[in-house]
């Protein structure tokens, strides 16, 4: 068993599933959808980005490609909270909610392609 | 290796101090938001995340606002406290990953590599490729950038590099530290560019300078190809497959040797014209006829006493292995064993007799000392010494050789020479077919021209695209001579000087073509003078006003308006009846 090859599993499946669990609910009830695992799943989504960089391989440039888009995604997402909650005099309203969590479905589309990418690589070397 | 592939590099070894950043600067908001504060009305109050990543983003940097929103309370102050501890060292952790990183001898090579290749891409003028940066590569670095060409050198010397980066030459110079005898390295170095316009391939070793060759013949036929060979069949070998110049140097000493032998002037005229733009133009004597000493049965050496002895001199050998069982077909009977730097043995060989010496070792040390004995021994000597590094120049000049045969000069003036035009290859063959009384007026009309350094060589086509003006003309029937083309544009009754060595029409060459030669639409022309006088007579090829001045001695209008308020027809140049 190869431990960094855990360390790097478990954050691409870590990402994939914090992302997930904000998604899940009502798209625009803020009451389902919790602001620190919007956070937990940025901070994943970027330490498991970093992690896939250097690497030289053609699935590697995929994987590096869907962290960046899930990254880009997230960050758009906590963009337009700070947004509603800090800026705009309406606060957070269903719309603004509505557009943060299709943001974060998104990411979770990508999130959930380099898992993916990832399983058949293993399966690849298992056979 | 390429610049994306450097950016992947940086990020795998800054992955532990990024991750390292990532989560501290993540403990710290987190941190923040849990923490209870008070705000301005005595209320509860907790950080939005947002609030918090703003806190954490100043104190992180070390820039510290203070306490905003609103005064911290004990609680939030003690995480201040833990976060800046926090972020500051995972902020100087990364920022000495990075400088180590930057440090890293790997790392900064490949980095420079990078960059040097980057300025090969971005080059857009032609440019020529060297490889090899010994006497010979130096000789022609130098030459060629000071016509204003830049230049990308190869070596794999690291030393030879980074004295090229201190010099300050006249165009930029890329130089890359690397095999030369690897094609994708050539191609690194610009090999495949459309502006490479010639590689010359001097390194130590023929085998890479074969390579070379090959591999610039295969991947660029656009390109002109030079290569240096010191043996006989790597030469043959580089021929077989179109190399534009192989220079031989044992080959080039022959003929040199050759010529100063039987037609000294001609010697004088073609050491001075391609032995690089530092050749002076000097008096030599003739070799005189007698009894001459060979010191060393190299290939020079086993040359010079062929070309004697053709000449029908006599010539006895001094050899170390003079008493060796299987003497070669062409070794001469006359042979004393020993060096020549030792009196007796030159006495052996009976200097007081000779007229001439040629010292042909290998060593250079060695053949000073033959000349310096022998010139004490024989002051009237004509003195031949082949000298094998350039460094050594001085020494011989001061010793007092008549000739010198000088390998890296020679080898870069013959390919400084033939890089500039094609045709300079036609002109040296017919060249060397003329006499010695042709050769001394050549040399005399150039001498008159400029008085030390030799003639620059520039060509030229008649085409409508090169020449448009003068093409006009010879279309509309109008004769325009050789000499009509050398007129100074400012004052036809004075030349340029200029000298047309060359003219190639249809296949055929013509040397020296005569003053009232006609030119023609499609000729080619070979030069020779200062480059600036060949500038002059580009105004007369494109300027119709120009050209008009040279054959009838009028000034007309130039500009179309002027032109017409003259009431001259724009399209023939004529006035209008």
């Amino acid at each position: 068993m190869n431990m960094s090859k855990v360390v790097f599993g478990f954050f691409v499946l870590l990402a994939a599933t914090l992302n997930f669990g904000f998604v899940l609910g009502e798209i625009d009830n803020p009451a389902h959808h919790n602001v620190y695992e919007l956070f937990a799943a940025l901070v994943i989504a970027l330490i498991a980005t970093v992690m896939k960089f250097g690497d030289r391989s053609q699935l590697g440039a995929v994987l590096l490609a869907s962290g960046l888009v899930s990254l880009l995604q997230l960050l758009a997402a906590a963009l337009i909270w700070s947004i509603a909650v800090h800026i705009s005099d309406a606060g957070l309203t269903p719309a603004m909610m509505a557009s943060i969590v299709s943001l974060s479905a998104g990411a979770l589309l990508a999130n959930l392609l380099g898992v993916v990418l990832m399983t058949l690589e293993a399966a690849g070397i298992a056979r | 290796m390429r610049t994306d592939s450097l950016l992947f590099v940086f990020f795998r070894r800054m992955r532990v101090p990024l991750i390292m950043l990532i989560s501290a600067y993540a403990i710290a908001t987190l941190g923040f938001t849990l923490m209870p504060g008070v705000d301005d009305q005595g209320r509860p109050w907790r950080m939005s995340l947002f609030e918090a990543f703003y806190v954490v983003s100043y104190t992180g940097s070390t820039i510290g606002f203070g306490e905003v929103p609103y005064p911290f309370s004990s609680a939030q102050r003690m995480w201040t406290v833990v976060s800046i501890y926090l972020t500051v060292i995972a902020w100087l952790f990364s920022i000495s990953s990075i400088i180590s990183l930057l440090q890293d001898p790997a790392f900064t090579r490949a980095m420079r590599r990078s960059q040097r290749s980057r300025s090969v891409r971005g080059l857009s003028q032609p440019f020529y490729l060297v490889c090899g940066h010994g006497d010979t590569g130096r000789l022609l670095v130098a030459a060629l950038t000071g016509s204003g060409h830049p230049v990308v050198v190869i070596d794999w010397v690291a030393e030879k590099i980074e004295t090229l980066e201190v010099e300050d030459l006249g165009a930029p110079v890329t130089a890359f530290t690397m095999d030369a005898a690897r094609p994708d390295n050539l191609v690194e170095a610009g090999l495949r560019s459309r502006w490479c316009a010639g590689v010359i391939a001097v390194t130590g070793d023929d085998q890479t300078n074969l390579k070379v060759a090959l591999t610039a013949r295969l991947l660029n036929h656009s390109v002109s190809v030079h290569a240096r060979a010191t043996q006989a069949e790597v030469a043959d070998n580089l021929r077989s497959f179109q190399t534009d110049t192989v220079v031989h140097p044992v080959e080039e000493f022959e003929r040199r040797l050759e010529l100063a032998l039987h037609r000294p002037d001609l010697m004088r005229l073609y050491n001075w014209m391609f032995s690089g733009p530092h050749a002076r133009p000097r008096p030599l004597r003739p070799l005189p006829e007698g009894r001459w000493i060979v010191c060393g049965w190299t290939e020079v050496g086993r040359v010079a006493v062929q070309q004697l002895r053709t000449a029908g001199r006599e010539v006895v050998l001094i050899d170390p292995d003079a008493e060796r069982p299987d003497r070669p077909s062409d070794y001469p009977d006359a042979a004393v064993a020993g060096t020549g730097t030792q009196a007796e043995t030159l006495h052996a060989a009976g200097i007081d007799a000779a007229v001439g010496l040629i010292a042909a070792g290998n060593s250079d040390a060695n053949n000073l000392s033959t000349v310096m004995t022998a010139r004490q021994l024989a002051p009237e000597l004509f003195v031949i010494a082949r000298e094998n590094g350039h460094s050594m120049h001085e020494l011989f000049r001061a010793a007092g050789c008549d000739l010198i045969a000088e390998p890296a000069v020679v080898v870069a003036g013959v390919m400084l020479g033939r890089i500039r035009s094609t045709l300079v290859e036609p002109f040296i063959n017919g060249m060397l077919t003329e006499d010695n009384a042709w050769a001394r007026l050549l040399l005399a009309r150039l001498l008159r021209q400029q008085r030390t350094a030799p003639p620059e060589l520039s060509a030229g086509r008649i085409s409508a695209r090169r020449a448009p003006a003068l093409v006009r003309a010879l279309k509309a029937g109008r004769r325009v001579t050789v000499g009509d083309m050398l007129r100074n544009p400012r004052r036809r009754d004075r030349a340029l000087p200029l000298t047309l060595l060359l003219l190639h029409r249809e296949g055929e060459n013509l040397l020296l073509p005569e003053a009232d030669t006609e030119l023609q639409v499609g000729d080619r022309l070979l030069l020779a003078g200062r480059s600036r006088d060949a500038a002059q007579v580009q105004s007369m090829l494109e300027v119709d006003g120009v050209l008009d001045y040279i054959l009838t001695g009028q000034r007309r209008p130039q500009g179309w308006v002027w032109q017409r308020l003259a009431g001259v027809d724009a399209e023939t140049g004529r006035a209008a009846d």
